[in-house]
């Protein structure tokens, strides 16, 4: 494999982290898989799109725009889909229809705002490409430098704080939580907060890497398909299953194009399933006993 | 008239579909993302079966429901086995691949421009016939034994396995029942519309199901029917709102969600002996009204 | 050799030893009692027999067959039947359809059978709902067939979990804390119910309890288990004597 390839690799897969963390953690305090986090990054990425891209600024305020859209997002998401259901200890299919109709929504009010075209973020940097011995584009090389920081930052925020202390708790176990002290609604919400967050940064990466469209959100599936093979819940190993799915998907693209890729990609994950389904990390969360 | 037949027609393959999701969301409480890729499959390879290899049309579909279930196998085997979760990932990845690979594949499937000469053999009668069928099966299947271990199972996985119910197989035969019936409903669609194109059968799509299933009441075969036909008549009558079909959806499965959860019907299932016990008042009202209609 | 035998097993969940070294031969008609306070690993010795964990060490044969290894809803059919410390019923379906989930999977029809109404089904669903209707009236719950058991009472939700148990045709039961929620008067009802459906069927059964007043009664043999492991094992009269039981156990109750 070539250093091009790996590096670009490594490039896309830090988006995928970002896309599998902010989804990850929400698995991971909650136990469900929300669906509406797709949709959460494209109505972010165009919020921030409309609100401060186009009225020419950088890419910072763009990216701090669509962090604080994602995280209102969220929070309502939390709000009107989830807090009743989490409330009345509702069996895991409401969070599932729960998500998946968030996230209708979301796309819903986006398509209706923008019908169904493309649009394309203003190039944020005047040199295109950096050359370094290899050739790396400057979107790139600063998208990857930036979620590197963000997932170093949300790693110091879960292992050293007393607030990422109280979220591991209710991860654990919301009821014990509870009773020991912890506003556990308030952790939920925050939780959201940090995934709209992580959600408003891979929308807006999206959209510079490929274009903003409507449909953008699918792109959640990469996410997915990293903390499934990091296994579920896990943050570690949604970054290294992001990272891998980078990688190994930028090499499958070079050999194969792009509509083969995708396949080859899935096959890649159903053999992993068969072979390994507690994937990398090995947390296999069970179905309550 | 034509409208209407054609709008029929169109609610009736949809209802197919939704029958096999209540199998699989209802009754067994599991959800596909990808449902609709199954029924891209049923559609395309009917379609090219007719088309390239002059296959006759009725074998075409068996061939093709055929092939959606020995995919529909592959994909199931390793996720049935583990938690739910995994089958709403991976089917959801799974109808992104198949969307690109339908794109991809220009030469075989007329990539994003579709394929076109699909004979249109298929009209009111035989998709009314299907559907019919369609309930008729999945109503036989929730009084069923099968029935009754995926409503025990979806409840309770552990107490399940405790009375000797293989949940691994009783989930996968859900599973494959409701891609028989969603590659049926879509080896309709393509015999009807005379051409596919690879929109349309993303998770949207899949989604739509769920949600007319929950609208109508997640526990009863009847109310996941009559939220279909709401549901896919609603954007018929209100085409200038086209635009807003998917907010308004959503917007009444939250209300739902939050404050009736159980759906429309919750677990009220059209039987003799229900019609019987409903509350006098509502039976004279329903009749009086079917006599003046007649 | 015995009709279920457990040797020496063990459990631990990261560091938490929940089954230090469990034994126990049971034959057809006999009833152990498993005591011991709560956290003292007695659900989870039900559940490493019954199939739910895996043991790390040790063995359990039902019948002569190794079932150590053995998944969960293949060891039922071996004969084994359970029912749970929270009562753990199907919602959504009624009192006989809950009994009839555990005929389900023993009943000889095919895919077919589940699509139409072939002549094999219906044979087979009438010969079920015999069997529901018998194990029913052994427990006394014939006249709540149609029910939903969730707006019944407790007790009754008791009787409708061990005719489920009793209709996977069990040469093994487990209860777990059976009397648990119950009035008095259940508990005395339920008591009698389980000594005779233990002589009149004959099958072994194992009583799990954490008070030992009420297991003394009925049970040949008592175990009692404190942090995982066994402390004693005798009769109730024993058991009842042993200074061991006395200080860690009936010494903590009143």
């Amino acid at each position: 494999m070539s250093l091009q390839i790996l590096i670009n690799g490594l490039a896309t897969g830090s988006i995928y982290a970002l896309i599998a963390t902010g989804f990850a953690l929400i698995f991971n305090v909650l136990k469900f898989s929300n669906f509406s986090h797709g949709a959460t990054m494209t109505a972010a990425a165009f919020t921030a799109f409309f609100l401060v891209s186009q009225k020419g600024m950088g890419l910072v305020p763009t990216l701090l725009a669509a962090g604080a859209a994602g995280a209102c997002i969220a929070l309502f998401g939390e709000f009107v889909g989830f807090r009743r259901i989490l409330k009345n200890h509702s069996s895991a299919t409401y969070f599932f229809v729960s998500s998946i109709t968030l996230g209708t929504l979301y796309e819903g009010l986006v398509t209706i705002r923008v019908g169904s075209n493309f649009f394309n973020f203003p190039s944020f940097f005047e040199t295109p490409t950096l050359d370094l011995g290899i050739i790396i584009s400057t979107s790139d090389a600063i998208m990857f430098l930036i979620s590197i920081a963000a997932l170093l930052i949300l790693g110091y925020i879960i292992q050293k704080t007393r607030l990422g202390r109280a979220l591991r708790a209710v991860s654990f176990d919301r009821d014990t939580a509870q009773l020991m002290g912890i506003d556990s609604t308030r952790i939920i919400q925050l939780t959201f907060v940090i995934s709209g967050v992580l959600a408003g940064f891979a929308g807006v990466f999206l959209g510079i890497k490929y274009t903003l469209y409507p449909t953008l959100g699918s792109l959640v599936v990469k996410g997915f398909i990293a903390s499934v093979i990091g296994g579920l819940g896990s943050l570690p190993g949604a970054i290294i299953g992001a990272f891998l799915l980078g990688v190994v998907e930028t090499g499958l693209l070079s050999v194969l194009g792009s509509g083969y890729s995708t396949i080859a990609t899935f096959a890649i994950m159903l053999v992993f399933l068969l072979l390994r389904p507690q994937g990398i990390a090995g947390s296999n969360v069970q179905e309550k006993a | 008239m034509a409208l209407v037949s054609n709008v029929l027609t169109q609610i009736f393959i949809t209802l197919i579909a939704v029958a096999g999701v209540y199998v699989l969301t209802g009754l067994t409480g599991m959800f596909s993302l990808g449902q609709a890729a199954f029924m891209a499959i049923g559609a395309y390879a009917s379609g090219l079966l007719v088309l390239r290899l002059h296959v006759p049309i009725p074998l075409a579909m068996l061939l093709a429901v055929v092939l959606a279930v020995a995919v529909g196998y592959l994909i199931g085997y390793p996720v049935v086995r583990l938690r739910r979760d995994y089958i709403s990932l991976v089917t959801l990845g799974f109808g992104e691949a198949i969307a690109a690979l339908l794109n991809r594949m220009t030469t075989l499937t007329g990539g994003a421009s579709g394929l076109t000469g699909i004979p249109r053999t298929v009209g009111l009668g035989i998709t009314a016939v299907s559907a019919a069928a369609a309930l008729t099966l999945v109503a036989l299947f929730k009084t069923s034994k099968y029935g009754r271990q995926c409503i025990a199972l979806r409840g309770d996985e552990l107490a399940a396995k405790a009375m000797g119910i293989d949940i691994t197989r009783v989930k996968m035969i859900a599973f494959l029942i409701s891609v028989a019936l969603t590659s049926y409903s879509g080896c309709l669609y393509a015999f009807y519309m005379s051409y596919v194109d690879p929109t349309g059968f993303g998770w949207k799509r899949s989604a739509d199901w769920v949600i007319m299933v929950f609208f109508g009441g997640v526990n009863s075969l009847t109310g996941s029917t009559l939220g279909a036909l709401i549901l896919s008549a609603l954007p018929q009558m209100l085409r200038e709102l086209l635009n807003f079909r998917y907010v308004i959806y959503a917007v009444l499965v939250l209300l739902i969600i939050n404050f009736r959860p159980s759906g429309l019907l919750g677990e009220w299932e059209l039987t003799p002996a229900n019609l019987r016990a409903l509350p006098g008042g509502i039976k004279r009202a329903l009749s009086r009204k079917r006599r003046g209609a007649e | 050799m015995a009709l279920l035998s457990v040797k020496d097993i063990h459990k631990s969940f990261g560091g938490v030893k929940a089954i230090q070294g469990f034994s126990l031969e049971a034959e057809p008609g006999e009833i152990h009692g498993i005591i011991g306070p709560n956290g003292a690993g007695k659900t989870t010795i039900f559940n490493a027999i019954s199939g739910v964990y895996i043991p790390e060490q040790g063995s359990v044969t039902l019948n002569g067959v190794d079932i150590t290894r053995l998944e969960q809803h293949k060891i039922t059919r071996l004969g084994m039947g359970r029912t749970f410390q929270n009562i753990r019923l199907f919602k959504g379906l009624t009192v006989e359809e809950n009994v009839m989930c555990a005929f389900d999977p023993q009943s000889r029809y095919g895919i077919l059978g589940g699509l139409l109404p072939t002549p094999a089904r219906r044979a087979e669903e009438r010969r079920g709902r015999e069997l529901c209707r018998h194990y029913l009236e052994v427990v006394g719950m014939k006249d709540y067939m149609g029910e939903r058991p969730e707006n019944l009472a407790y007790g009754m939700q008791r009787r409708i979990e061990i005719a489920r148990a009793l209709m996977c045709e069990p040469k093994i039961l487990l209860l777990d804390e059976p009397a648990a929620g119950l009035n008095p008067t259940e508990v005395a009802g339920l008591m009698e119910l389980i000594q005779r459906i233990s002589k009149e069927i004959g099958f072994g059964i194992l009583l799990i309890e954490h008070r030992l007043e009420l297991v003394m009664n009925v049970s040949d043999l008592i175990h009692v288990q404190n942090f995982g492991k066994t402390i004693a094992v005798g009769t109730p009269e024993q058991v009842q004597h042993d200074p061991e039981v006395i200080e860690a156990y009936l010494g903590k109750e009143d």
